[in-house]
């Protein structure tokens, strides 16, 4: 009976966060409460099981990473790289947007993927405001390639911190594993957006003077504030590869690098804790609670036993499940809840394999497709419905279906790409 | 004193309106903030000089400055233009702050203390019905409060 309960109360939570017809933080409080006060999970668990609670790894490695984020933001750098990216394309349309997607690409493995669009899509605006363009193509090709960029690491996308977290897998397992394939995924879609945005490659000669008297050099203020925070991020990004060896988890190392960038920074630490997205780790912790009252109540473990029974031995059908799956799932609800919830269904799975290659080869599948996925439509992942709030405040208008139909087809692409790098590396 | 005896009637701008024509309302009048009206004429919300401000500077300057240093100065003097067609709709948050408003009977220590606590420089005063009677700015609160203690 209690699991009967315990599904119930998750799918009403889920349905009204997927179809946002309330508020997902309220949501995912009050379904948390009921999830504890009707016993369907004890509150010493909420709080101090690993698998059966909040995950405060994923907790604290986001919370690090938003203050060492915050303190990012105020050195101007994404300004000064954009701008002088669009000087140095002199305007012409297909360089300028490859040049801004490798810029959002190479971030959004360090830097979660809103941060960097809320970073990166103001200054592309202004760009094309001066070359009187239409900047809805730019801001499309860069969320893509933010969603592209960061599945490479364990940091750049939320749902590989919880992926991370809850498989037990390294920051330097998610380059080696997931990196490589995302190379080529990228390289690919820089080749596709040629053909996808081909209508958008308007060229206007006469306004590229408007761009050059940009003064990029302007943006960065502080040259030894910014010399500080690379090295601390670099540092970071160090401890996270370090990870095995120091046995010391992400979300401590996210921690200290937090405490050291305040520190070196001078920054007003109110100023960086206003940066700090506290609606997002609420809603994170409810929706652990959510997930925990499913896997306390056998809910989990019952679809996980049908799950293995459905695949057998059959470990390819299950990993191509898995990623198409997920990446199907994915472009319809937010992965971030897709992915809480299923995790660990695939733990399960994953405990049937024959070894653990095979068993990692679950996880990558369920990966990639859960964080291409975020592309195919314009809700499916936060960065997107970021993008589309900047382009309609700057009079940029993206409908929902001009992101989807670009979103879909790029969403097809990488899958299918994913697909036969996952048969290729672990099945063969 | 009430409030009556020294609201005066100001010019107000609705939701619909441009934000370029909220802005010359306010310069051109030398207000100090403006009152937005609904299509009743009831006040929508009460912005502050500064607000009316943040309508028309597009949001990316606002949020970055290191954006807004990158601006060259032909062009920094025409940022306004940026705005387009938007209008004070489109600028305000959905749920906007509830508008600064006292009734016709109320006493310049309320309209003081109102002004005071939420830093508006400008209050709306409404009838019983919520419909817009008159304003009171800062200056002329200030003033009244100032001739009434000479006459003291």
């Amino acid at each position: 009976m209690s699991a009967v309960i315990a599904l119930m109360i998750f799918s009403v939570g889920f349905f009204l966060i997927a179809t946002e017809k309330a508020n997902k933080v309220k949501v995912v409080l009050i379904a948390a409460g009921a999830m504890a006060v009707l016993g369907l999970l004890p509150g010493s668990r909420v709080f101090f099981s690993e698998h059966e609670g909040i995950d405060w790894n994923v907790i604290f490695l986001l919370f690090g990473m938003m203050i060492i984020v915050g303190v990012i933001k105020q050195t101007g750098v994404f300004d000064y790289l954009a701008i002088w990216a669009a000087k140095r394309s002199k305007g012409e349309p297909y360089r300028l947007m490859v040049m801004l997607m490798a810029i959002t690409a190479i971030a959004s493995p360090f830097l979660d993927n809103v941060t960097t669009i809320m970073l990166v899509a103001p200054v592309t605006v202004v760009v094309c405001n001066r070359l009187r363009i239409p900047a809805q193509p730019y801001l499309i090709a860069e969320v893509l390639a933010s969603n592209i960029g960061g599945a490479a690491t364990l940091i750049g996308d939320p749902p590989n911190i919880i992926i991370g977290s809850r498989a037990g897998l390294t920051f330097n397992d998610f380059l080696l594993h997931m990196a490589p394939i995302v190379v080529v995924v990228f390289i690919g879609f820089v080749l596709f957006t040629r053909v996808l945005f081909r209508n958008a490659f308007v060229y206007n000669e006469e306004h590229v003077a408007a761009v050059m008297a940009l003064q990029e050099r302007r943006a960065i203020t502080d040259p030894r504030l910014l010399t500080r925070c690379l090295i601390v991020l670099g540092g970071v990004i160090a401890g996270f590869g370090l990870h095995a060896v120091m046995h010391i988890e992400p979300s401590i190392v996210a921690l200290v690098g937090a405490g050291v960038m305040l520190l070196v920074s001078r920054a007003d630490v109110s100023d960086v804790l206003r940066e700090v997205e506290w609606p997002t780790l609420v809603f994170f912790m409810g929706l652990f609670v959510m997930v925990a009252g499913l896997v306390h109540t056998g809910v989990i473990s019952t679809i996980g036993a049908w799950t293995v029974a459905a695949f057998g031995d059959n470990h390819f059908l299950a990993a191509t499940t898995l990623l198409f799956g997920s990446s199907a799932l994915g472009a319809f609800f937010d992965n971030i809840p897709y992915v809480a919830t299923m995790a660990p269904v695939v733990e399960g799975m994953v405990a049937q394999t024959p070894d653990p290659q095979t068993g990692q080869a679950l996880w990558w599948a369920f990966a990639l497709g859960a964080d291409f996925g975020g592309n195919g439509t314009a809700v499916a992942a936060s960065a997107n419905v970021v993008a589309i709030g900047i382009a309609a405040r700057t009079g940029h208008d993206i409908s929902f279906w001009q992101f989807t139909k670009y979103g879909i087809l790029v969403t097809v692409l990488s899958t299918f790409m994913a697909w036969v790098y996952i048969w290729l590396r672990y099945f063969i | 004193m009430q409030a009556r005896d020294i609201a005066v009637t100001l010019p107000t701008v609705t939701v619909g309106d441009p934000v370029a024509k909220a802005v010359r309302v306010m310069a051109l009048g030398r207000l100090p903030g403006l009152i937005v009206v609904d299509d009743q004429a009831r006040p929508w919300t009460v912005l502050p000089g500064t607000q009316v401000l943040c309508l028309a500077v597009p949001g990316a300057y606002r949020e970055d400055p290191a954006l807004a240093r990158t601006i060259d100065e032909a062009h920094a003097d025409l940022f306004w233009e940026e705005l387009g067609d938007l209008t004070v709709g489109d600028c305000l948050p959905r749920q906007p702050a509830k508008p600064v408003t006292v009734q016709l009977d109320a006493t310049l220590l309320e309209v003081a203390a109102l002004m005071a606590r939420l830093r508006s420089p400008l209050v709306a005063v409404v009838d019983r019905d919520g419909a817009l009677v008159g304003a009171i700015t800062l200056e002329r609160l200030l003033t009244n409060l100032a001739l009434s203690g000479l006459g003291d």
